[in-house]
């Protein structure tokens, strides 16, 4: 179904508390870092036009507060996401052990059609933190969690220096733009349906 | 107290009922008892009762006692009172004072609803509103008899009890009760109009209230798509059924200055057109006969409550009769703050030393309170105040006797804080839940206010006093332990107190009360969202009907304001001016939910027109941050508050924070959370 285009794409960033969420957010769309972030109370989000193969899409990025007794507000703020973004701290084993969880919670609260594929991206943030001497999560760790998970691509970021923002949030875009694409196949045809179905709140199709 | 001490026995409600017996067969006795020019021939009287009573002013001597009478007359009832003449009690009231308060055959097709009220202790009275919205002042059965008043009236005309206030009864209303109490409080939104006559929302906003209906601009336009429409005719008369009725209420007061109040409404051409609304009797009346009533297309109003006397905070049953003596004089108080009473400076020094004895006692709390209410604390004095306000100094406390608490306070900290300072290194290893909480909340004090020169700059001590506080706190409290927000709330009081273990207790006593905003499951904040759904369906219905068309009932998009008392709303100095503002609990409890409501109705027209989603709202929310005018939002919170009166309050839960839970016992969810994840 060619005709049908989406032009907003729903991501959702989760992790712990302190991964920097926030920070990889307004990297990638303000080009900014600033080490006065307040932690995140509630949900906020960005946008930023995206192109893509002569299309433009609205990416909507979701900072969410990391601490997980804020997650009965997941329903809320998950649902529609067409890519979800996993972020630890590479010098917080805690951070890393705690991604399965969020994915779960996740899959549990946003319900996506077909959870199997669902795209998740994970970022390995904060490399830079003392010249990679605090990293306790190896790169080779990490990829091999990923791999375990149906292959989830990974990258390894420094939101403070701009490492690799933006190639993983091409690779976010993509991700969330195909999930949108493969979800329409598995629906019927009449717009009308598939619109309501899926229960999109900010997403439009046009 | 006065002359009337024997009418209050009089006022128990078997004695009532017992008087209402005789009097029930005396009321049918026909028509002998006229005595005004006002009835007309060929009218039956069907009740009559002596001795029921107009209180222009708290003051007994200026009571005016007269004769009630429900009279039937060809298909219409019609209600009178008549003062009686030479009442030497009145003596000081002229003639023409009385007359102005005679009520002369107003044909129940003119009223709306009575309200009744039977206070534990003290008369019952009644309140008889029109349907212009003019009310009359309460009637005082000082005999008794207001249940056969109501049970006679019942009989002649179509009278419902209200389903949103057992003690209202509508007259002669067909559609959906409910729907018409709420409707009728759309006052607020014409208020927040005059108060903000240079907001951006004002032209528009004002558009959608005055117009008489030939106008259709966009926000009638998406009322008649709701098959609204009577919303957008009825505005201006909700104005005028509010203000009147307060000013009837006062009757005094109302006596001296309605004229003039109304010629400066005409002035500006706010009332105007309520005013001539009304003078458009069809639009209003009713055909009162039997059960074929037929509505007019456009509604009619119950008259809000929310100049009842008690209606703004709650009173226990034994300052009821206290009360009962100041209605007069509380209501003119509310008179003037239905606009919402200016601001007034900050509570200085010189002033707080009168608040207190020479023993160091606050002689009157409420006032103290209510002074707060209006005009906050100095920024010098407020580490004195907000110990009271926060609860960790008793207001009756004597100089001495808080020196004392200081310093016991002071040892006690210190052991509890040593309960963790002690952990040692091996010790924490295997400890991973301190490992983890103290983590977090080092995370969060590092970036809590650091652009406020307090806590600025590298190795800060008070940003490590922060996280000295917030750790022994979630050892005084392990069960709720730390959760992000809590610094929010810690910061403007550790800046305040400039002490330790001060701050931490005035910080207990605060959590005493927010403490169920950091519950695992949330509860907390998620009662006080339902209590603000409720209260915006109570207070901007086409709000309310706005945000369940798009899905949007969870409010979670003022999760924020909620959880930390709008502490990301407004810069660090306008923060703790609402606080303490807050914290005063003088009007309500739960004031910050009226803020909500008076920020969400500033934008209305922009949330409705742009007819945003919940993406959408929630973004717009999140930027109003640092946008919001506190004043002005506090008046229009104070207005919506008192305009609310007990319905308000019935909206919110009992227990709501932040409401002194019940049981502190059962306070916390005892689920070991920080390792769910």
């Amino acid at each position: 179904m060619p005709s049908r285009r989406r032009t907003l794409l729903k991501v959702i960033i989760l992790g712990d508390s302190g991964v920097g969420k926030t920070s990889l957010m307004n990297q990638y769309v303000n080009k900014k870092f600033s080490n006065q972030y307040k932690a995140t109370i509630g949900a906020d989000f960005l946008t930023k036009e995206v192109q893509f193969e002569d299309r433009l899409f609205t990416l909507q990025i979701w900072d969410t507060a990391g601490q997980e007794r804020f997650q009965s507000l997941g329903v809320a703020f998950y649902r529609g996401a067409d890519c979800c973004v996993l972020v630890y701290d590479v010098n917080s084993m805690k951070s890393f052990e705690n991604l399965n969880n969020w994915r779960e919670e996740f899959l549990i609260q946003a319900s996506p059609s077909d959870p199997e594929n669902f795209p998740f991206v994970v970022l390995g943030n904060k490399v830079d933190v003392d010249g990679g001497n605090s990293r306790v999560v190896s790169e080779k760790k990490a990829r091999a969690w990923c791999a375990s998970k149906g292959n989830i691509p990974y990258f390894e970021t420094s939101a403070k220096e701009g490492t690799n923002v933006e190639e993983a949030f091409q690779c976010i875009a993509k991700n969330a733009l195909k999930s949108g694409e493969e979800e329409e196949i598995y629906l019927p045809d009449t717009i009308d349906v598939a619109a309501s179905s899926q229960q999109r709140t900010g997403g439009c199709e046009c | 107290m006065h002359e009337f001490d024997l009418h209050d026995l009089s006022d128990d409600a078997d004695y009532a009922d017992s008087m209402q017996q005789g009097s029930a067969s005396m009321t049918r006795s026909g028509n002998s008892n006229r005595n005004s020019s006002s009835e007309q021939v060929g009218a039956e009287i069907v009740y009559l009762k002596d001795n029921v009573a107009i209180h222009p002013t708290q003051h007994a001597w200026e009571r005016i006692r007269g004769r009630l009478k429900l009279i039937k007359q060809g298909g219409s009832l019609l209600m009178t009172w008549i003062p009686y003449e030479g009442q030497s009690s009145s003596a000081r009231l002229s003639e023409k004072d009385k007359s102005l308060y005679t009520i002369r055959a107003v044909p129940f097709s003119d009223i709306r609803s009575i309200r009744r009220h039977t206070p534990t202790l003290g008369w019952q009275y009644a309140i008889v509103v029109l349907s212009s919205g003019l009310a009359f002042p309460p009637l005082y059965f000082y005999n008794g008899g207001l249940k056969e008043f109501l049970a006679t009236i019942k009989q002649h005309v179509f009278l419902v009890r209200s389903a949103e206030d057992a003690n209202i009864f509508l007259v002669n209303d067909l559609q959906d009760p409910l729907q018409r109490t709420l409707s009728s409080l759309e006052l607020p939104r014409a208020i927040s109009v005059a108060n903000s006559p240079t907001s951006s929302i004002a032209p528009s906003e004002s558009s959608f209230s005055w117009t008489d209906g030939e106008t259709v601009d966009k926000n009638s336009a998406f009322i008649q798509q709701n098959g609204r429409q009577r919303q957008k005719h009825n505005d201006p008369r909700h104005l005028s059924i509010q203000v009147l009725e307060k000013f009837s209420l006062v009757t005094r007061f109302a006596r001296e200055t309605k004229s003039q109040f109304l010629r400066e409404a005409h002035g500006d051409g706010f009332i105007s057109n309520a005013m001539r609304k009304h003078d458009k009797k069809p639009n209003n009346s009713f055909v009162v006969e039997s059960n074929d009533v037929h509505k007019p297309l456009e509604d009619v109003h119950v008259p809000a409550d929310s100049s009842e006397e008690s209606s703004c905070e709650k009173h226990s049953k034994n300052e009821e009769a206290a009360m009962r003596d100041e209605n007069l004089e509380y209501d003119y108080d509310k008179l003037s703050l239905v606009w919402g009473k200016p601001r007034q400076p900050p509570l200085g020094s010189k002033e707080w030393s009168t608040f207190l004895d020479s023993e160091g006692k606050v002689k009157d709390s409420q006032a103290l309170r209510k002074r707060i209410f209006y005009g906050g604390v100095e920024k010098g004095l407020r580490k004195e105040v907000w110990r009271f306000l926060l609860g960790y100094h008793s207001y009756d406390s004597t100089y001495a006797e808080r020196e004392y608490l200081a310093s016991i306070r002071k040892s006690e900290y210190e052991t509890i804080k040593n309960q963790w300072k002690s952990i040692t290194k091996e010790q924490a290893k295997r400890f991973t839940k301190f490992r983890e909480r103290k983590a977090l909340i080092e995370k969060d004090v590092v970036r809590t206010d650091r652009s406020i020169p307090f806590y600025d700059g590298d190795d800060n001590s008070n940003v490590k006093c922060l996280r000295d506080i917030l750790l022994t706190y979630s050892f005084y409290n392990f069960d709720l332990g730390y959760c992000q927000g809590m610094s929010d709330l810690l910061s403007p009081i550790l800046y305040v107190m400039e002490d330790e273990s001060q701050s931490f207790w005035c910080f207990v006593a605060l959590m005493e009360r927010l403490g169920p905003n950091f519950n695992r499951d949330q509860n907390g904040v998620h009662s006080q969202l339902f209590a603000l759904s409720k209260l915006v369906e109570l207070l901007d219905n086409p709000l309310h009907n706005y945000f369940q068309q798009k899905d949007c009932l969870n409010y979670f998009f003022c999760f924020r304001w909620v959880l930390i008392q709008f502490k990301r709303e407004f810069d660090f100095e306008k923060t703790m001016r609402l606080w303490e503002v807050l914290w005063t609990h003088y009007l309500s409890e739960h004031l910050h939910l009226y803020v909500c409501v008076a920020i969400l109705r500033r934008h209305r027209s922009k949330i409705i027109g742009e007819e945003m989603d919940f993406d959408t709202l929630l973004k717009f929310i999140n930027e109003l941050s640092g946008h919001i005018n506190l004043d002005a939002t506090l008046r229009d919170a104070e207005a919506l508050c008192i305009c609310a009166g007990e319905n308000g309050e019935a909206c919110i839960p009992p227990g709501t924070p932040p409401s002194l839970p019940f049981e502190i016992t059962s306070m916390y969810n005892q689920q070991d959370d920080d390792d769910i994840l």
